[in-house]
């Protein structure tokens, strides 16, 4: 979308706090949201949320609309989600080997078991392909405009989501508690 | 059953994030906002005059900020800001009336036509509500940040803001010094050890910190040394100097400058009897409550003597004894203790305070330091009591020599004019803490309120022989930096040396002829520089001036620095020498010196491993953790 320049964002990169603040406070939700689906849980979300609006605040007055805004605020949060979880990688692994325990949400955290089992196998894809699954079905974002934010081709985010399609599938059809072994 | 995959990804919710995760955020947001402003050079233009005033200015700010407590309320946070801003002497922002901050906000949107204005003026409440602060409501007001302090958050303290208009200078000169052209170094002792504990908790968070935050001296000056002490407080140092072979560039050397404070005898120091009261009501769960309130507390409990007691006592829901009166050589027990610290529930905090109040007699000292520490973040309900009877049972105490100490936490609903009354009535201080080193501040030094200064207005002058030595870079100090006339002026002030504090100035020099040397000869008044000739043996001169306790008139100590204190290899000069220029080279590369670009991360780790020394207290160890740590972040960065 060429759409016109918002007015909060040219006076936010133009040294204006309030409308920064603005800015932050408008995303935030949007931030914390990309993150849960890449984490998993709500601590980390907030703590990768924050880590977003630090890097926004260091980086918005160099933004200088290659993209669209929301393009580019996806790209910061997605981004931010995968160095964490690429940080956290480790930890997880020695955690995973000892206790095969779910590292989800706690179940009256989420509302429904079934997806969160499916978005905690979500997060074993491949990160390209965990970002364009959680742009197109947790954002809503059509093939395209996910593409913009993920600086790719729309192909290569239709065949992201195809794979992730098929491989989510798979694991859905396999006996209850499959994933949790 | 067999759901579309597609159908069960979008059902799946999403729980909220909590309200003070949010606000944090956007606080750190605001902060990192405003930082970015600072770097930019352009604004940073006349700003670098009276370079010594910045310590001094942040000292003020420190006071300011207790004060708070006192009157709270923005128009106090609105003359602290200005008055931050006025100590500079840089650029007086004047407060001016609502009229010209409205205007400073309608001048700013001019770049993007009228729409933009209109809807910022209708929506500017709720961002003043976000802000949450006082004084984060005044920044908003002013429009342009710059000339106001930074955001506290969680993981910043307020100093980096002035720092970076220092850094900014420091590059712009390379830090290298020609002795041709500025033959004396002169500076004011720095004893503050805070940047190392926010160096440490950013490593440990996982981030490196921001080059910025971290002071150099105060990271070398954290360690214990055993540098020789002087013999009797009638002269409270004696300087010990290396010079050695410098490990960071080929063809320099360092010159080490150590000197210890007279130490008191250990038996001098009062017993203390603490009781630490902790809110942990739901309200102090966000990470710049209760989490830093547990580090200032593990801190603090690291600093005791092994026969002082510490207890715990929580409110919240129910008042609770997490810890009676534990000596202070039970370390693991008191750790453990603050460890299990969790928040939730409401307050209680009358119950809290009478159950804190029985602890302290319980375990009262006779001619110590009885002292309840109430920590909250004001939501502090009393009870069924009034005010006034809780007001009177901190009188009451006091007089029977329990003092009471408040420390805030947090910002937003700050119960400022009881926190005050409770402070008043106990003979104590109430002290915002809004960062580890303000906490450690406030809680160390209240702590060890008998500890006493040897010497105050510490300065320490270097002069330089041109014959021998062609440049210098002094490590760190940037802030401390002093005019060389102001040296044996004995009204300019500088740092004050307590008991046992050591203080620790590295100079790396470039020794004359050296194939090291970046500035070229002169063609003119060579002649001059060199003197006669016979002076090349000696490196350079070092000045102490000091004011003992109660006297107006400095003293001085010098010596001259010679071959004689040098060494052929760094592996030869002490242990203490060794870990210190270990520190040093760890706070450098953290700093993103130049000159320590190509010094590998092992080679901090090695020396700083050569040297630990007896560690008995596990701080050098713990350093070899950071460098660790520091190391593998860098990589990854």
């Amino acid at each position: 979308m060429a759409d016109r320049e918002d007015p909060i964002l040219v006076l936010a990169r133009n040294g204006d706090r309030a409308a920064f603040a603005r800015l932050v406070e408008a995303n935030y939700d949007m931030f914390y949201r990309v993150a849960y689906r890449h984490v998993g849980n709500r601590q980390d979300a907030e703590d990768v949320a924050q880590e977003v609006c630090v890097r926004l605040g260091k980086a918005i007055r160099s933004f200088r609309g290659d993209c669209s805004l929301s393009s580019w605020l996806y790209r910061l949060v997605v981004n931010a989600s995968c160095d964490h979880h690429r940080r956290t990688r480790r930890a997880r692994e020695a955690r995973e080997s000892f206790a095969a325990e779910p590292l989800s949400a706690c179940p009256d955290e989420a509302a429904n078991e079934a997806a969160e089992r499916l978005w905690e196998a979500v997060r074993m894809l491949p990160e390209k392909t965990r970002q364009a699954v959680v742009l197109v079905y947790s954002e809503g974002l059509s093939h395209a405009r996910a593409a913009e934010a993920l600086d790719c081709s729309e192909a290569t985010v239709s065949w992201h989501v195809h794979d992730a399609k098929k491989k989510l599938k798979a694991i859905l059809a396999a006996p209850e508690g499959a994933i949790h072994a | 059953m067999l759901d579309d995959v597609e159908d069960l990804l979008r059902a799946a919710r999403t729980p909220a994030p909590s309200a003070e995760a949010k606000a944090s955020a956007i606080a750190a947001a605001m902060t990192a906002y405003d930082r970015d402003s600072e770097k930019n050079p352009a604004s940073t233009q006349g700003q670098h005059a009276a370079n010594r005033l910045l310590g001094e200015t942040l000292r003020t700010g420190r006071t300011i900020m207790k004060k708070w407590l006192m009157a709270g309320t923005a128009v106090t946070a609105a003359l602290a800001a200005g008055y931050v801003g006025a100590g500079l002497q840089t650029r007086p922002m004047g407060l001016g009336t609502p009229t010209a901050q409205i205007e400073t906000m309608a001048s700013a949107p001019g770049t993007s036509g009228g729409n933009g204005a209109v809807t910022m003026d209708s929506h500017g409440p709720a961002v003043l509500r976000s802000a949450a602060s006082p004084d984060e409501a005044v920044s908003v007001m002013m429009g342009p940040a710059r000339e106001i302090a930074p955001y506290p958050s969680p993981v910043m303290d307020r100093m980096p803001l002035f720092e970076d208009r220092d850094r900014i200078k420091e590059i712009a000169t390379g830090g290298l010094k020609s002795v041709a052209a500025e033959p004396v170094s002169t500076f004011s002792a720095d004893v503050d050890t805070a940047s190392y504990a926010l160096v440490r908790s950013q490593l440990n968070m996982g981030r490196l910190p921001h080059p910025d935050t971290v002071r150099v001296e105060e990271l070398v000056n954290y360690f214990p040394y055993d540098w020789p002490l002087a013999e009797s407080a009638g002269e409270p140092f004696r300087p010990t100097v290396t010079v050695a072979p410098s490990p960071w560039t080929e063809g320099r050397k360092l010159m080490h400058v150590a000197i210890k404070g007279y130490d008191v005898v250990p038996e001098e120091r009062p017993r203390s009897n603490l009781v630490f009261l902790v809110d942990v009501s739901g309200s102090m769960n966000t990470p710049d409550k209760l989490p830093l309130l547990k580090n200032a507390f593990r801190m603090l409990v690291s600093a005791l003597a092994p026969e002082d007691t510490v207890a715990i006592v929580t409110y919240a829901g129910q008042a609770g004894t997490v810890l009676e009166p534990t000596p202070a050589r039970d370390r693991d027990a008191i750790l453990h203790a603050i460890d299990s610290l969790q928040a939730g529930g409401s307050t209680a905090g009358e119950a809290g305070i009478r159950a804190a109040y029985r602890l302290a007699n319980a375990a009262f000292v006779e001619g110590g330091v009885n002292r309840v520490m109430l920590a909250t973040d004001g939501d502090f309900n009393v009870g069924q009591t009034s005010d006034d009877d809780l007001k009177r049972l901190v009188e009451k105490n006091r007089e029977s020599g329990v003092y009471l100490s408040v420390l805030g936490f947090g910002r937003g609903n700050y119960n400022d004019q009881l926190m005050q009354a409770l402070a008043q009535n106990g003979n104590g201080t109430a002290a915002y803490i809004d960062s580890l080193a303000e906490a450690q501040k406030a809680l160390v030094d209240e702590a060890f309120s008998t500890m006493f200064t040897i010497a105050a207005d510490v300065k320490l002058q270097v002069e330089f022989n041109p014959a021998a030595v062609s440049e210098y870079r002094l490590v760190g100090y940037e802030t401390r930096a002093l005019a060389r006339e102001d040296f044996a002026n004995d009204r300019v002030d500088a740092g004050d040396v307590g008991s046992g504090h050591s203080v620790t100035a590295i100079y790396e020099i470039t020794p004359k002829g050296s194939p090291a040397e970046m500035f070229g000869e002169l063609r003119y008044g060579r002649k001059d520089a060199a003197g006669d000739a016979a002076d090349a043996s000696e490196y350079a001169h070092l000045s102490i001036r000091y004011k003992l306790p109660g006297e107006d008139k400095s003293r001085l100590i010098a010596r001259p620095v010679t071959p004689d204190d040098e060494v052929a290899d760094i592996g030869e000069a002490s242990a203490d020498v060794r870990f210190s220029v270990a520190v040093a080279s760890f706070g450098q590369k953290l700093r993103e010196v130049p000159a320590l670009a190509g010094y590998p991360w092992s080679a901090v780790r090695e020396m700083a491993a050569g040297a630990r020394g007896e560690d008995p207290f596990g701080y050098r160890s713990g350093f070899l953790t950071l460098v660790s740590l520091a190391e593998s972040l860098d990589r990854t960065r």
